[in-house]
């Protein structure tokens, strides 16, 4: 039932002379895997899922499912079911209806359709509303019965085109777990978008990055703040701090000083980068610290951001609430080594 | 003992003032009601006065001939005459053919037009509704009559030998010509209802449907139908009510003998003999009640549609 996904050299475009709205996306989705497709809106996340799912034909490139390509299939025969932002349930089909659909066009037998039917809204519990309208659920219930009617169908790829950015905060989080429990446990191939990083990180097994169509990272969630591909890639995930210099023998040479680098930069002009939350401040002086001025700070209740000013650099740290400073303080910043990344 | 916890006013919403709020009741609805005066004006004197002066009439309530007591002679009269069912079969015919071809060609149509750009479907659709019936009728009557274009194209294709011997589609016992030119009229009326439904949340189904499985059949009937329904059955309605009670395009493109109802009323109220008169009231309330009929059958079948 898994399968693996390919895409290949993707581009698309809605009319010529259009700018591209994915251009030259390669991926790579393995069995099993739950791969999320980040970036601001427009993008073009929804439109390279729209390729995969079949509902655009893509302008070029190649989509391939187990080996195989599948643009000449149409969306109707290549098992990959999708769930949109909005739920999208039939208005005149009760709930077991709804999720019953994709068996009933396919033709199961009565008695198959109602035991995966019954199964499915008790994985997603909706058990007991299998005779209410759609317009009897709130939206949450809605988007859980969408799940349903996606997974019974027992898809070789399942699309999640940002399902969980219509519910409020608290609902999203208990539709994460969801989601992330019956993919695990079905072993869906699972595309998922979203403009959400915090989402992306929490659901995923590997985030590809997006930017004006164009792919800028694709990896594991963690490399996203331990190294990232570029300064796009590394300020969408937060991290503000951005110090030019030279690296030479191993240190790189900045306007704060040398700064040493766990992971060795190669040698020539580079831009390190370093999330706020790693910025230290150390009285002792130690390696990679130097003097600097508090030059704001914003109280947020479990955290304090402050901008520093040394040697005409801006930094920004995050500091716990009980490290109290107030503009103007002199203080002695340090940029931990194993914190500190090159940008390429 | 949670009392100091308390905040008053804080939270809690101010407790209303029931007359205040009744008094700005009755100001919005006074407010509602002044402003749809003029239209209430205007169609109670027209429609409903006129209605009413008819019904009066067909009791038989008729002073200029001296006729003052009330009774149903016209009505038995009319429905007791073979003419009268005649026009009748006649009327029905012609407004059920109209409304089952123009709701057909005008799903089929908007199916086909829904993913072109607005100013295709602009053109297709919306200049016909613009035309009035009448100069439709003469532009049907132009094309389809046997000394017309569509004659002439016909025996130059050789599908013909003279232009004569073209089928008799005006006047003829079929109504074909009052049948064109109501197709012609109301196809883009009932296509354009469909096409704003079908551009809706319809579009966005038929995606989910597709990617669950269904074929273009399936994704139509299980899922585009049920959605567009209430709007086809809306539409399908106003044509068989103005297609059942329309008087111009039978008068102008019909045969003599039946006509339909309308055409029947109006002879007879133009007839030399006064007395004809509360039998032609008596049909156009006929034409009033089986229209009222219809429309409340299918605005009862389209809300259950509704709901699905």
């Amino acid at each position: 039932m898994t399968a693996k996904l390919e895409i290949k050299n993707l581009s698309h475009r809605y009319r010529k002379g259009e700018e591209f709205a994915v251009s030259d996306l390669s991926l790579d989705v393995e069995p099993r895997e739950f791969v999320a497709l980040l970036g601001p809106s427009g993008c073009g996340k929804t439109t390279a899922l729209k390729v995969i799912s079949g509902l655009l034909a893509p302008t070029s490139g190649d989509v391939l499912v187990d080996g195989e390509s599948i643009l000449g299939v149409p969306p109707e025969r290549r098992r990959a079911a999708m769930v949109f932002q909005k739920s999208l349930l039939f208005p005149n089909m009760s709930v077991e209806e709804n999720v019953g659909f994709g068996l009933r066009m396919r033709k199961a037998g009565r008695e198959e359709s109602g035991r995966k039917v019954a199964d499915a809204l008790r994985q997603v519990r909706m058990d007991g509303f299998a005779y209410r309208r759609p317009g009897e659920l709130s939206g949450g219930q809605q988007q859980r019965v969408a799940l349903a009617r996606a997974l019974v169908t027992e898809p070789r790829l399942l699309l999640l085109d940002e399902p969980l950015s219509a519910l409020d905060a608290n609902l999203r989080e208990e539709m994460r777990a969801l989601v992330k429990r019956l993919q695990r446990e079905g072993g869906y191939t699972t595309v998922f978008v979203t403009h959400d990083q915090e989402e992306a990180v929490v659901l995923a097994d590997r985030i590809a990055l997006l930017f004006g169509g164009e792919l800028q990272m694709y990896d594991e969630p963690e490399a996203f703040y331990d190294r990232p591909a570029s300064r796009e890639a590394a300020r969408f995930f937060g991290a503000t701090n951005f110090i030019e210099g030279e690296a030479k023998n191993g240190s790189v040479d900045t306007p704060l000083g040398k700064l040493r680098l766990e992971r060795s930069a190669s040698p020539g002009e580079t831009t390190l980068t370093i999330r706020p939350e790693a910025v230290r401040l150390d009285e002792s002086g130690g390696e990679n610290s130097f003097p600097a001025t508090v030059s704001s700070a914003t109280y947020l209740g479990t955290q304090v951001h402050y901008e520093l000013e040394a040697s005409g650099v801006v930094l920004r740290a995050a500091l716990p609430p009980h490290v109290r400073l107030k503009k103007g303080d002199e203080i002695t910043a340090r940029l931990p080594a194993e914190s500190l990344w090159a940008l390429e | 003992m949670f009392r100091g916890l308390r905040v008053p006013g804080k939270g809690i919403r101010p407790s209303p003032n029931p007359a205040r709020e009744r008094l700005t009741r009755v100001g919005g609805r006074l407010k509602i009601s002044l402003l749809l005066a003029p239209a209430v004006l205007v169609i109670g004197t027209l429609f409903i006065g006129g209605l009413y002066a008819a019904l009066i009439q067909s009791l038989g309530y008729f002073p200029a001939i001296g006729q003052t007591e009330m009774s149903l002679s016209a009505y038995r009269e009319v429905l007791s005459s073979g003419y009268f069912v005649d026009s009748l079969v006649l009327t029905v015919y012609v407004a059920v053919a109209s409304t089952v071809i123009s709701t057909t060609l005008a799903v089929l149509g908007a199916l086909a037009l829904r993913r072109s750009s607005g100013t295709v479907s602009a053109v297709v659709f919306q200049i016909p509704i613009t035309i009035p019936h009448l100069v439709a009728a003469v532009g049907i009557a132009l094309v389809v009559s046997q000394t017309g274009l569509g004659a002439r194209f016909a025996s130059a294709l050789g599908l013909v030998g003279e232009p004569s011997d073209f089928p008799a589609l005006l006047y003829d016992k079929y109504s074909v010509g009052i049948i064109l030119t109501y197709v012609w009229k109301e196809v883009p009326f009932v296509a354009l209802v469909v096409l704003a439904g079908l551009r809706g949340v319809a579009a966005e189904l038929e995606e989910v449907a597709q990617t669950l499985g269904a074929n273009a059949w399936q994704r139509f009937w299980h899922v585009i139908f049920p959605v567009i329904a209430p709007g086809v059955v809306a539409a399908s309605l106003i044509v068989f009510a103005f297609t059942f009670g329309a008087f111009e395009v039978p008068y102008l493109l019909g045969q003599d003998f039946p006509t339909m109802l309308p055409v029947t009323a109006y002879n007879d109220y133009r007839s030399i003999e006064l007395s004809d008169r509360p039998g032609a009231m008596a049909i156009n309330i006929i034409i009033a009640v089986i229209t009222a009929l219809f429309a409340a059958a299918y605005l009862r079948l389209s809300r259950s549609l509704g709901r699905g």
